[in-house]
């Protein structure tokens, strides 16, 4: 056959059976739309993210220590092109008001250059910082306007030098998660910083270099440019290099797990569709057995044949796709309207051509892989069809059968492995889904042999001809069985994977969060700022001991020591600074509830001083149960075993230590107390003003627009989520429902002949309800056990979520199943049974 | 020497039924030389139809050979039989088996293009015009009456110009005033082009205007008859017993 030829008869096979391949594209249209939305959602979250970690870091990357950062690290970054770098030194100190002579501890920020890189600074007046700072200008905090009575022009006193109070910060962009924080911010110029001589006096000052790359460098430039500070550092123990790649922990684990649930949704649509295309192919070309007859017995070989018909599979796959990719990235499009508020600078979706073409791909791959088996099961119907219409096509024999078991097992594990990013969980998810399919065509071939020798003649009539139906020879009954099965198990499965996602999402959101911290709260004061807290109708109210101290020595081996043998061994900079940083240690006799004991038992040796620390901190130091940690506590060594490790859930926002002391310890060391109380919203003002009169020193930080931030980020990820679900179930059901019916549809005749025979419509549709209830029950029962096993590996093992049974999806799922195929079933098989039985028959012979 | 267009030999033909195999056609031979016209009669289930499918290729015997123009066909690939049916062998068949979702004239096209001969449009027009449906090439077969659609199949079986014809009761479906005039179209066909035509049919006024008439019985040829004594002569090799 030459090429035009095989156009033209490429587009004359399309004629006909027209709803039949729009049925078919649709079903490829649905999950390829999934595929291309979700692709985007996530690069589009990614993006968001990245802005927002961008805004947190008001930078690309930042070098920071408790060293002024070394000279070769701006020689290294004077030769990055077109890089900025900002100077910044934060330390603790003290101000003080002239006139009244009041003072508090504030946290100095003196920068040179600009300032911030990302995010907004939002000032009052709003003019440039470096232009209100210039010449011994400050600007401070609105809580240090308060505490010392100051106004804007006042001159306040830092280190003995005079500077003049020029601007009061609104917002911060990078202080949205210093809840510990200690004092209201204060910013000066960093030349007036080295002029009161207060970072030379031993003050504990954190040293940061900002550096803003040019807009558009990619992650790898930012990585790059990180490496090569990090190889520049002379002393890198005492140094760390953050990224914005590294992004803001607490959103992202929420949205890793969003993401890929997302990913199983897409997935899973892909194969309802696939499955639907299967069903459509299989009737298709049960609906063409009789042309590729008379095809072959004009001349046409089996390979023309076969080109001719996976042509037209992958034509058609291409349209649906085509559909698929336009709705995903018309969803993808509506996102940022969907999120507009929550993420910061969610980026209006360009098209992304990538995720389009795996969208195509992925869409014909699917389409081959599934239409593979009915196609060439068809093609194998002998041309002698042409002289007797009960010839059917030859069985597909072992070889066959297992090398188009193996194609489509292969071709799901790749999808699933592209979808899922790990060939692992992709060639299991291929191997779960093969084993129910297997039990299913196991289940269904048991029910076809027990049909078949069911004693039926005592049964009513419906029953016997619904059973017989079931059990008849060349039934199409397995291959419905097997679909429905796996559709209810999609179904299923991602109705269970849904629910456990969504009712995590709503256990993280932060109902019962903490709106406000208090810091540096003396243990005296303590009643009484309680008492104050009270008053302002605080429903939640945490409060523990904090003891600062340094790490000394892990199992008699000096800290400084394991930091530099850390940092030639190049190990992350989260290790080095988890040895050399200032520690914070509580202690308390039970632990707070959203921490759990992974290993060891907590303060189960009366004769040691236990600490109990949270598992990444304990990774990050290397150290395991057993270990002896010496901390220098203000100058006192204190030497204590761990023996026990905890995980915490951090998204809880409660007050949370990596180093929990055992009570009885650090009692007599100096100390302060730190609150977390939930009160109502707008009392945090009066709580502040009643506070800052009685108990000056004590500093207040409300939280409560980051948690509603983070609340509502969560809630409508949740809405998302189940949408999603939802969309992709009806999706499924309604490809389902189609194929079912058009395998119903091709009884026109088996309809036509008992109505013939005398059976009224309501007896004919009696034994198809019957014959399609059993074939439902089954399948559903089958289905229903692999998607709930399918969800409980997918929330336990690729979203960390513990699974829990929930029998009422399963069993509403099997009986939908058998309603679903009745309902189908009966729908296709309304036009023949308001047929005259003379008509169908004459259609079925001419 | 020219070898005859279809040869038979010992062709068997046995079908799985419950546990047993059941024989339809039983070691039959039958040589047909070129040019002539052969009906196959015989009660239902005499393996009318099985003979035809065997001898056509289209079907694989369980014993035996089938020679087309000498060539053995019987141990032919799929491809190697659909390739050999292009162009040589052409069908009729009972039920038309016109494919539904072409013209009239698009069916005809169909062998012509797979045989890819030149002008093949031109050729299928001719051929429509020569059944008398020159106006109704544009039509579905849904679109035309049972003797049309016998027409346009009669047009597409003869527009390759085969040189063997295999006709499956091709009037069995028509009224008799349809069935003798697709009958006189195919006789005035079969005269022109001088192609082999193998037809099975029951009715014995269509069998009256063949060559030689083969009676099938429970698989077997019970009898052969010639239409004239100058003819009489059977070229079966082994005649079965009248």
């Amino acid at each position: 056959m030459t090429p035009g030829h095989f156009w033209t008869q490429l587009r004359r096979e399309s004629r006909g059976g027209r709803a039949r391949l729009a049925f078919f594209a649709l079903c490829l249209a649905v999950g390829v739309a999934a595929v291309v939305a979700v692709a985007g959602f996530s690069a589009s979250l990614r993006t968001g993210l990245r802005t927002e970690a961008k805004r947190l870091l008001a930078a690309d990357l930042k070098v920071e220590g408790r060293r002024p950062i070394p000279e070769p690290v701006f020689e290294r970054l004077a030769a990055e092109p077109d890089a900025a770098v900002t100077r910044v030194a934060e330390l603790i100190t003290v101000v003080v008001a002239p006139a009244s002579g009041r003072s508090q501890v504030v946290e100095l920020k003196a920068v040179t250059g600009d300032f911030p890189f990302y995010g907004e600074l939002l000032l009052e007046p709003a003019r440039p910082l470096a232009e209100l700072v210039a010449g011994s200008g400050a600007v401070a905090a609105p809580e240090l306007l308060d505490r010392l009575g100051l106004a804007v022009g006042d001159p306040l006193s830092v280190g003995g030098r005079t500077f003049e109070l020029r601007a009061v910060v609104r917002s911060e962009p990078d202080r949205l998660g210093t809840a510990f924080a200690l004092g209201p911010r204060l910013f000066v110029a960093g030349e007036d910083l080295a002029a009161t001589g207060l970072a030379e006096q031993g003050s504990r000052v954190e040293w940061r270099a900002l550096v803003r790359l040019p807009e558009g460098s990619g992650d790898a430039r930012v990585e790059a440019l990180a490496a090569a500070l990090r190889a520049a550092l002379p002393d890198p123990a005492y140094y760390r290099v953050e990224t914005s790649v590294q992004g803001q922990p607490e959103l992202r684990r929420g949205l890793d797990r969003t993401e890929r649930f997302l990913g199983v949704v897409a997935l899973l649509s892909l194969l309802v569709g696939g499955i639907g295309v299967a069903q459509t192919v299989r009737t298709w070309m049960a609906a063409r057995l009789d042309s590729i007859a008379v095809w072959k017995a004009l001349g046409g070989t089996p390979r023309e044949l076969a080109l001719l018909y996976l042509g037209q599979t992958v034509l058609l796959a291409l349209a649906g796709s085509a559909i698929g990719v336009a709705a995903g990235l018309a969803i993808e499009r509506s996102l940022p309207a969907l999120l507009a508020g929550l993420l910061p600078d969610l980026p209006a979706s360009a098209p992304r051509w990538g995720a389009a073409g795996r969208g195509l791909a992925l869409g014909v791959g699917v389409a081959l892989v599934f239409a593979l088996g009915p196609l060439v099961a068809a093609l194998r119907v002998p041309a002698a069809r042409v002289l007797r219409r009960d010839v059917e096509p030859l069985p597909l024999g072992r070889a066959l059968a297992a090398l188009l078991g193996l194609a489509t097992f292969a071709g799901v594990a790749a999808f699933a492995t592209l979808q899922a990013k790990s060939a692992a969980h992709g060639a299991l998810f291929a191997a779960g889904l093969a084993l129910t399919a297997l039990a299913l065509a196991l289940g269904a071939r048991l029910l076809v042999a027990l049909a078949r020798r069911a004693p039926r003649l005592a049964l009513p009539l419906p029953l016997r001809h619904g059973l017989a139906a079931l059990g008849r020879p060349g039934s199409a009954s397995i291959a419905a069985i097997v679909a429905l099965g796996l559709g209810t198990l999609v179904v299923v499965g991602m109705r269970t994977i849904e629910q456990g996602l969504s009712d995590r999402l709503r256990a993280d959101l932060p109902t019962d969060a903490p709106t406000t911290f208090l810091i540096d709260i003396q243990p005296s004061q303590w009643p009484g700022v309680r008492a104050e807290i009270e008053r302002a109708g605080a429903t939640r109210v945490d409060s523990v001991p904090v003891v600062m101290a340094r790490l000394a020595a892990i199992d008699g081996r000096p800290v400084r020591e394991l930091a530099e043998r850390q940092a030639t061994g190049g190990a992350r900079d989260e290790r080095r600074w988890a040895l050399t940083r200032e520690q914070r240690l509580t202690y308390l006799e039970r632990l707070p509830e959203d921490n759990e004991i992974v290993a060891g038992r907590l303060w189960g040796d009366p004769e040691l001083a236990e600490v109990s620390i949270e598992e990444e901190f304990a990774r990050d130091l290397g150290i395991q149960l057993g270990a002896r940690l010496v901390f220098d506590v203000q100058g006192v060594p204190v030497e204590l075993a761990v023996t026990s490790i905890r995980k915490v859930r951090w998204e809880s926002f409660g007050i949370n230590f990596f180093l929990v002391v055992e009570p009885g310890v650090l009692e007599r060391a100096p100390q302060m107390r730190i609150a977390a109380v939930r009160v109502p919203a707008g009392a945090e003002r009066e709580l502040q003003d009643r506070l800052a009169a009685s108990y000056p020193n004590v500093t207040l930080f409300a939280i409560r627009d980051v948690l509603e931030k983070v609340a509502a980020v969560l809630d409508r990820i949740g809405v998302g989520v189940r949408f999603l679900g939802g969309f992709t179930a009806a999706a499924g059901i309604a490809i389902l429902a189609g194929a079912i019916a058009a395998g119903a549809a091709l009884r026109g005749r088996e309809v036509a002949l008992v109505k013939s025979l005398g059976m009224t419509r309501g007896g004919v549709a009696a034994l198809f309800a019957t014959e399609y209830a059993l074939a439902g029950l089954l399948a559903g029962a089958i289905g229903a056990a692999g998607g709930t096993a399918l969800a409980a590996a997918v929330l336990e093992r690729g979203m960390d979520i513990p699974w829990r049974a929930a029998p009422a999806i399963p069993l509403v799922a099997v009986a939908g199943a058998a309603l679903l195929a009745i309902a189908a079933g009966l729908a296709a098989s309304l036009r023949p049974l308001a047929a005259r039985p003379l008509d169908s028959l004459r259609a079925e012979t001419g | 020497m020219t070898p005859p267009a279809l040869e038979l030999r010992r062709l068997t033909k046995r079908l799985p039924s419950g546990d047993r195999l059941l024989t339809i056609l039983d070691a039959v031979d039958l040589v047909v030389p070129r040019g002539e016209f052969v009906a196959i009669l015989g009660p239902s289930g005499s393996g009318k139809s099985t003979l035809l499918g065997l001898a056509a290729g289209l079907d694989r015997p369980s014993e035996g050979e089938v020679r087309i123009d000498g060539r053995a066909i019987h141990d032919l690939s799929e491809d190697a039989l659909a390739r050999l049916r292009r162009g040589r062998i052409g069908f009729v068949f009972q039920s038309f088996q016109l494919l539904p979702n072409l013209t009239a004239l698009e069916n005809v096209l169909l062998p012509l293009e797979l045989a890819g001969g030149r002008e093949p449009l031109g050729r299928a027009r001719a051929m429509l015009a020569d059944v008398g449906l020159a106006e109704r090439e544009h039509h579905y077969p849904v679109q035309l009456s049972g003797g049309e659609q016998q027409r346009v199949a009669l047009a597409r079986a003869f527009a390759p110009e085969p040189a063997l014809l295999f006709a499956d009761e091709p009037t069995g479906n028509l009224d008799g005033a349809t069935g003798a005039r697709v009958l006189e179209t195919l006789t005035a066909l079969r005269a022109r082009t001088g192609t082999t035509l193998v037809l099975v049919t029951h009715d014995p006024s269509v069998a009256a205007l063949a060559d030689r008439r083969v009676h099938l019985r429970d698989g077997r040829i019970e009898r052969i008859e010639t239409a004239s004594a100058a003819r009489e002569l059977p070229l079966a090799l082994d005649p079965a017993p009248a």
